[in-house]
């Protein structure tokens, strides 16, 4: 031990200075490692979260109804409609999936099914629909362009149900389109169950909306005038010998 | 003087409670109300999911401001008999403006704000009178979507329509 040194201390090393500066690069390399092992396992997580398709389960599916049947217009023959057809031209490959989002918010039934039933009820509260397709004044043939949530700002859902009805008179043969859109608005929520309440609010109002659209709307009501104009007009068609 | 503080609390909140509940017994003026989609003037780049979304967001808003008993969808068929009492709103994007964030950031002072003008004219059903018209524009922050500036526009809208209708009468 040299003289003049404490009992007990360290002798002063040539190292000795440098300790503070290693501790920090130290330390800095540690919340470096950190960092980089939390990025990694939020990318991950992310990656694998965007991978996965959401799958409807009970619990992530909504069914959609019209409620009470939409009140239709009164017109001064009342013809009988037949829903011969529903197709869907949205070009959606999924179409029963509302929102992907959250896991993911599920329609129960296929949005042409949904739209028949709605229209049929409508129709056959107010007596307008046939009971088969040969006892129809008027067959109709639905294209569905778009049926659950539209792209809207962030901060409300937005519903829009769109379909194009073809009103053909299958005894002259003609026919008229008819144009129906149905559009609503509702709240966003931060909870995955008042999401899917709200989503569902706002697709039924949204088809509720657009089978109004249809049953009371002025461009109905002047394809039918029109066709069935034409039908008492034109000629009984002869008898082929 | 404490007690005329209260006092005069309680009556200034006597008197706001009851301007609400007036404001809320109030019946709509109109029986139906009908929107339809705004048109774009010529070099006016909106997309029609634009147009759409506006549409859907001031039938809301007519609905939230009472502004008829029914606010029906577009090309429905009104009553005859209902026609007098209902109104159809028209109008017209003006003028729209995307905006630039950099202004905005560097400038600030609503330098660089997203901007869109319009003109509505609320007529009449039955004869096509013009019982008002409303001019607005609105400008929004340019780092927010577009759908965000269509809503806040529809609730001014809906407002200053409801105001326009309101002087009207008087």
């Amino acid at each position: 031990m040299q003289a003049g040194q404490r009992q007990g201390e360290l002798p002063a090393s040539p190292g000795c200075a440098r300790r503070p500066h290693r501790e920090i690069l130290m330390t800095l390399s540690v919340r470096f490692t950190v960092s980089l092992l939390l990025s990694l396992f939020f990318l991950l997580f992310h990656c694998s979260a965007a991978g996965q398709d959401p799958k409807p389960k009970p619990e992530n599916t909504i069914s959609v109804h019209l409620g009470d049947p939409i009140p239709a217009q009164k017109f001064a023959n009342p013809p009988k409609f037949w829903i011969s057809d529903v197709i869907d031209r949205s070009g959606n490959p999924q179409p029963m999936l509302v929102l992907k989002e959250r896991g993911g918010i599920f329609l129960d039934r296929q949005p042409t099914v949904i739209v028949r039933e709605a229209l049929e009820e409508s129709l056959r509260a107010a007596n307008l629909l046939a009971t088969d397709a040969n006892s129809a004044d008027l067959a109709l043939k639905i294209y569905l362009f778009q049926f659950g949530l539209a792209q809207g700002s962030q901060l409300d859902l937005f519903g829009k149900v769109e379909f194009t009805v073809t009103v053909k008179n299958p005894k002259s043969g003609e026919s008229l389109e008819v144009k129906a859109a149905g559009t609503s608005i509702a709240k966003t929520a931060m909870m995955k169950k008042n999401i899917q309440k709200n989503v569902q609010d706002d697709v039924e109002e949204s088809l509720r909306d657009a089978v109004r659209n249809f049953v009371r709307g002025q461009q109905l009501k002047d394809a039918v005038g029109a066709l069935r104009k034409n039908t008492d007009a034109a000629p009984a068609p002869a008898p082929n010998p | 003087m404490r007690i005329g503080i209260h006092t005069l609390m309680v009556v200034l909140l006597l008197a706001c409670s009851s301007a609400a509940a007036k404001e809320k017994d109030e019946t709509p003026q109109f029986k139906t109300a009908e929107a339809k989609h705004f048109t774009q003037a010529e070099g006016v780049e909106l997309s029609p999911a634009f147009g759409d979304y506006f549409y859907a967001e001031l039938r809301e808003e007519m609905k939230k401001a009472k502004l008829a008993s029914e606010v029906i969808g577009e090309g429905e068929t009104v009553d005859d008999a209902d026609a007098p009492q209902s109104i159809v709103i028209t109008g017209t994007f003006t003028e729209y403006k995307k905006g630039s964030v950099v202004k905005s950031a560097l400038i600030g002072f609503g330098a660089g704000m997203r901007s869109l003008k319009m003109d509505a004219d609320v007529l009449r059903r039955s004869d096509n009178q013009r019982l008002g018209g409303v001019h607005l524009q609105v400008k929004v922050d340019p780092s927010w979507n577009d759908k965000t500036m269509a809503k806040f526009a529809a609730r001014q809208m809906a407002k200053d329509m409801k105001g326009a209708l309101k002087a009207q009468a008087k």
